[in-house]
């Protein structure tokens, strides 16, 4: 047994020992550490069966702000498209023009900001579902997130998210997990809401009690126990964070060297996916992660091309792709599946600002490798006058929770999606193996 | 009878005896108070979605709460954090005393925060223009107006108006990021929200239309006729008056953005006027349209400004408004949990008194209501104001300050979405460790937040034991109602010797981050 859990049990403090109960099992079941394990891994050792439950660890990507699916992924074979967006449509394939879309299968294509992400697609690693979404009518950015994270149309009682009540439903994966979700921000998005032994940690690394050195244990140990003594949800919050500090401190995150040559980049998205790939390396038991990326509500100047909707479009293309080749490569590669969503699309028509209002459908990318990828699964409806939603907007054709529970249950052990997506019956679109 | 301190009276005036009591007459030894303490928090949130849709219900205060409880409770929840000197007067004034006392906010003299605010190196922007905030650097003026709002907050007497300055800072929600509001949202702090903080939500309302930093924020300074820009008008409709289920159709949004075609700003380099509100009405469009029903006529451009301020007194005047707006003042005051009732009456006052925001604070504020609400959880700009507040804290420089609140989660003017930071514990309470260590930092003898220092000389005078140095620290912090619980582990941590420095100091900084100091 190493780490400081035994340092801290064998101070004779009794609750302090109870709360290390989990730490001591965690170390209790694991193999001696692999003496070649790089040295940004964790001191601690692996659990031998980690790997054999199949279950992959989710990261859940938010695009706060309404993305623009009609730019991300380009349904360039409808010829709508063009009439609709005569300043900022991307060219068709055979166009002449410098930048245009690459095509994906005859009818969609990426634009260029997107490239990054063409080797997964080929790779069928990537899959793209179009014409997809929430079935929230409102065009509310806030209506319309909280009753997607929630998993239900139009119930402000449920506030729990979708993969917080996925995470309480089922055991954990590592059963000596202190930290089982975790998400990149300073608050806890609404996903992941109700999950057992989960925080929101902004920047995972240097996470640790601040003030002297000198006494920090002690101080720890009031803190401690000041926490043990009050009721969740600050209760459950306190524990973990002291919990996470050993969990994390075992992890060189500044050190951390990707695989494969992947680059992240210097964007906050891409340094947050980064320290994610070292978090899953080190097999903690961290088995859900949540992101947001912001800035997508592009009201005017969009910029396709170049600009603020292209400029995101790059980092998250990026960032996913350095991510897929760094799960990929080298001696650890911990099985995961991305999603990437946002809370509706934008109008089918641009407006007088160079820019987009609030629409409905979109497309949502998944990527992993047990992504039946290469493909853009969708029902077209098309984007003639008389095929847009309210007569504005690409409609809904595949709910976004047919995505999310076809890989709750393929792919994160699942026993009930009633519990995560309740009163919906949801349709599998083959998107996982 | 003691617990008949705390009944509703009615007529808010008329429930003087809620603090004539002595508050030793009530107190048993595990009290009210204890109670109170033992009730923090929810139920288990990992459970709540096999028993029920929801979280667990946020606990209530039984109603008999004692009347130092209550009273530590207003003054919390007045003020950016309890001193000992705000407890002594609500002590003195008593329930309603004390809430008349703050919301006739212009009568507190304020010296001390205004000659601080007069220091015209430190704060050379406040009082300027948008022009002349143009020759000033990128971000000073941005900084300024935070670095302003940071003094303010934890040096005015002026303690509850700040708190409604904050809640409609949030409800008007501007991000300060970016080029054009980083010098346009100080003005609107300036004209739009602190004018009008505890005044007519009319005034309010009609002021947030006008707002440059508003209408650029929300792109309706580009929106023109043939091709409105939808933004603000759905984010007036949805956020600023109806809520998102108040009503209204994609049809109302449409129409309401036609209505605002032309309110735009000067531009930059058009003359004496730039970055002032423009009706511009060569982008006006002068059709008929239909909001929520009303007909608003075909007007001329010339008098095409009267459709936005028809939309305006249409939402006002709506009950969804009353109702929506209502609710989300409970919510800063009361909770979440707010009673359906309640939320009815204050939207009464709201319809009664014509948006008159004094009247619906009372009447939210009625002593049984408070009795009977939920334990708010601390956002980390009310934590981080309210530890300087509790220890006598100069400030110098506030970059490092600022720095915290961004990795806590709450830099002032920051959110980057209309809807203005989440006020509910289940998006705040994971991220406790910035929180535990602006406390620990605080208080370290090594001043380890540059700019931010803590003189504790003389905190402590006189008192040797450990229990009389905790007893003080429950004193300052929480109006002597620390549980017992987190007394007793601070005492025991001044062991062996209560009158080290270092000690004493690390306690505060201990007492910072418990579980009990982290609601209101």
């Amino acid at each position: 047994m190493t780490g400081s859990h035994q340092t801290e049990a064998a101070r004779g403090c009794t609750e302090y020992a109870e709360l290390s109960r989990r730490g001591f099992l965690a170390a209790s079941g694991l193999a001696a550490a692999a003496v070649a394990a790089p040295a940004w891994l964790p001191r601690i050792a692996f659990a031998k069966d980690y790997r054999s439950s199949m279950r992959d660890v989710i990261i859940s990507i938010y695009l706060r702000g309404a993305s623009d699916g009609l730019t991300m992924c380009v349904p360039y074979g409808d010829n709508a498209y063009y009439s609709l967006r005569p300043t900022l449509a991307i060219a068709r394939p055979d166009s002449s023009a410098t930048d245009k879309a690459t095509d994906l299968d005859g009818f969609f294509g990426l634009p260029p900001a997107m490239l990054p992400l063409l080797p997964a697609y080929q790779a069928q690693r990537l899959a793209i579902v179009h014409a997809c979404g929430s079935t929230d009518a409102s065009r509310s950015h806030f209506d319309a997130q909280r009753f997607m994270e929630v998993g239900k149309a139009d119930d402000p009682t449920l506030l729990t998210g979708w993969l917080g009540r996925h995470i309480a439903n089922i055991p954990p994966l590592n059963p000596s997990a202190v930290l089982r979700g975790v998400g990149l921000s300073t608050g806890l998005a609404r996903t992941l809401v109700g999950a057992p032994d989960t925080l929101p940690i902004a920047n995972l690394s240097g996470f640790n009690l601040a003030g002297a050195q000198t006494s920090r244990t002690a101080r720890r140990m009031v803190i401690d126990n000041m926490y043990n003594g009050t009721l969740d949800p600050l209760k459950a919050a306190g524990l973990t964070t002291l919990q996470t500090i050993d969990t994390l401190a075992n992890i060189s995150f500044s050190t951390y060297q990707p695989s494969g040559g992947a680059n992240y980049g210097t964007s906050a998205f891409g340094s947050s996916m980064k320290s994610v790939a070292a978090l899953l390396k080190a097999q903690v038991g961290v088995e859900a992660v949540a992101i947001d990326v912001n800035g997508w509500d592009t009201h005017t100047n969009q910029g396709n091309i170049s600009g603020t909707m292209a400029a995101l479009m790059a980092s998250i293309a990026q960032v996913l792709a350095a991510f897929d080749t760094d799960l990929t490569s080298g001696p650890t590669q911990p099985s995961y599946i991305a999603v990437v969503m946002s809370e509706f699309g934008r109008r089918a028509a641009e407006n007088g600002s160079a820019g987009t209002d609030h629409g409905h459908g979109n497309c949502m990318l998944v990527l992993g490798s047990a992504v039946q990828g290469g493909r853009v699964v969708s029902q077209w409806p098309g984007l003639a006058p008389g095929q847009l939603y309210e007569g504005l907007d690409l409609d809904v054709t595949i709910d976004y929770r047919d995505v999310l529970a076809e890989i709750c249950a393929q792919r994160l052990g699942a026993p009930d999606l009633s519990v995560i997506f309740p009163d919906y019956a949801p349709t599998f679109r083959n998107i996982v193996a | 009878m003691p617990h008949a301190t705390v009944m509703d009276h009615g007529a808010p005036a008329a429930s003087q005896s809620t603090e004539d009591a002595p508050p030793g007459k009530l107190a048993a030894p595990s009290g009210p108070a204890v109670a109170r303490r033992a009730l923090f928090g929810f139920g288990a949130l990992a459970a709540a979605w096999s028993s029920a849709k929801s979280v667990a219900a946020p606990p209530r205060v039984p109603a008999d709460i004692e009347p130092n409880s209550l009273l530590v409770r207003l003054v919390s929840r007045l003020t950016m954090g309890l001193t000992t000197e705000e407890h002594a007067l609500a002590n003195a004034l008593g329930y309603q005393g004390y809430l008349e006392y703050h919301l006739n906010h212009t009568a507190i003299p304020d010296t001390a925060l205004d000659t601080m605010l007069a220091d015209q190196v430190r704060f050379s922007t406040l009082t300027m223009t948008y022009e002349q905030l143009l020759q000033v650097a990128a971000g000073q003026a941005a900084n300024e107006c935070i670095e302003a709002a940071i003094f303010r907050n934890v040096y005015s007497k002026r303690q509850f108006f700040e708190r409604m300055v904050e809640f409609w800072s949030d409800h008007f929600n501007i991000d300060i990021a970016g080029e054009r509001t980083s010098r346009l949202k100080p003005i609107d702090d300036r004209d739009v929200i602190r004018p009008n903080a505890l005044g007519n939500f009319r005034t309010l309302l009609h002021a947030s239309a006008h707002s440059p930093a508003l209408l650029f924020y929300l792109n309706n300074d580009i929106s023109v006729a043939g091709n409105p820009n939808e933004n603000y008008a759905r984010e007036l409709l949805e956020l600023h008056t109806m809520g998102a289920d108040g009503g209204y159709s994609q049809q109302d949004v449409a129409e309401v953005a036609r209505c605002f075609t032309g309110w735009t700003i000067w531009r930059d380099a058009s003359g004496a006027a730039a970055g002032t509100f423009r009706y511009n009405q060569n982008v006006h469009d002068t059709g008929q349209k239909t909001v929520l029903g009303n007909v608003i006529p075909a007007r001329s451009a010339a008098a095409g400004i009267q459709d936005g301020l028809d939309v305006l007194n249409i939402l006002l005047d709506h009950p969804s408004t009353a109702r929506y707006v209502s609710k989300k003042l409970c919510g800063w005051l009361l909770g979440r949990a707010t009673p359906q009732a309640t939320v009815d009456a204050v939207a009464g006052v709201y319809t009664t008194s014509g948006g008159d925001i004094k009247a619906m604070i009372r009447e939210a504020l009625r002593p049984n209501n408070l009795a009977a609400a939920e334990m708010k959880f601390k956002r980390p700009w009310h934590l981080f104001v309210n530890c300087m507040r509790v220890v006598p804290t100069t400030i110098t420089n506030t970059s490092q300050l600022r720095s915290r609140l961004i990795t806590a989660g709450q830099p002032r003017f920051g959110w980057p979405t209309p809807d203005g930071y989440p006020d509910h514990v289940d998006y705040w309470v994971g991220n406790v460790m910035p929180r535990w260590n602006f406390g620990a930092d605080l208080m370290n003898s090594n001043q380890p937040i540059g700019g931010i220092s803590v003189n504790t000389t003389g905190y402590f005078a006189g008192l040797t034991t450990a229990p009389q140095v905790v007893g003080r620290v429950s004193d300052a912090l929480e109006g002597g109602e620390m549980p017992q619980g987190e007394r007793t582990l601070l005492e025991n941590y001044l062991q062996p010797t209560p009158t080290s420095v270092t000690q004493q100091r690390e306690v505060l900084g201990l007492a910072m981050s418990s579980p009990s100091f982290q609601w209101y």
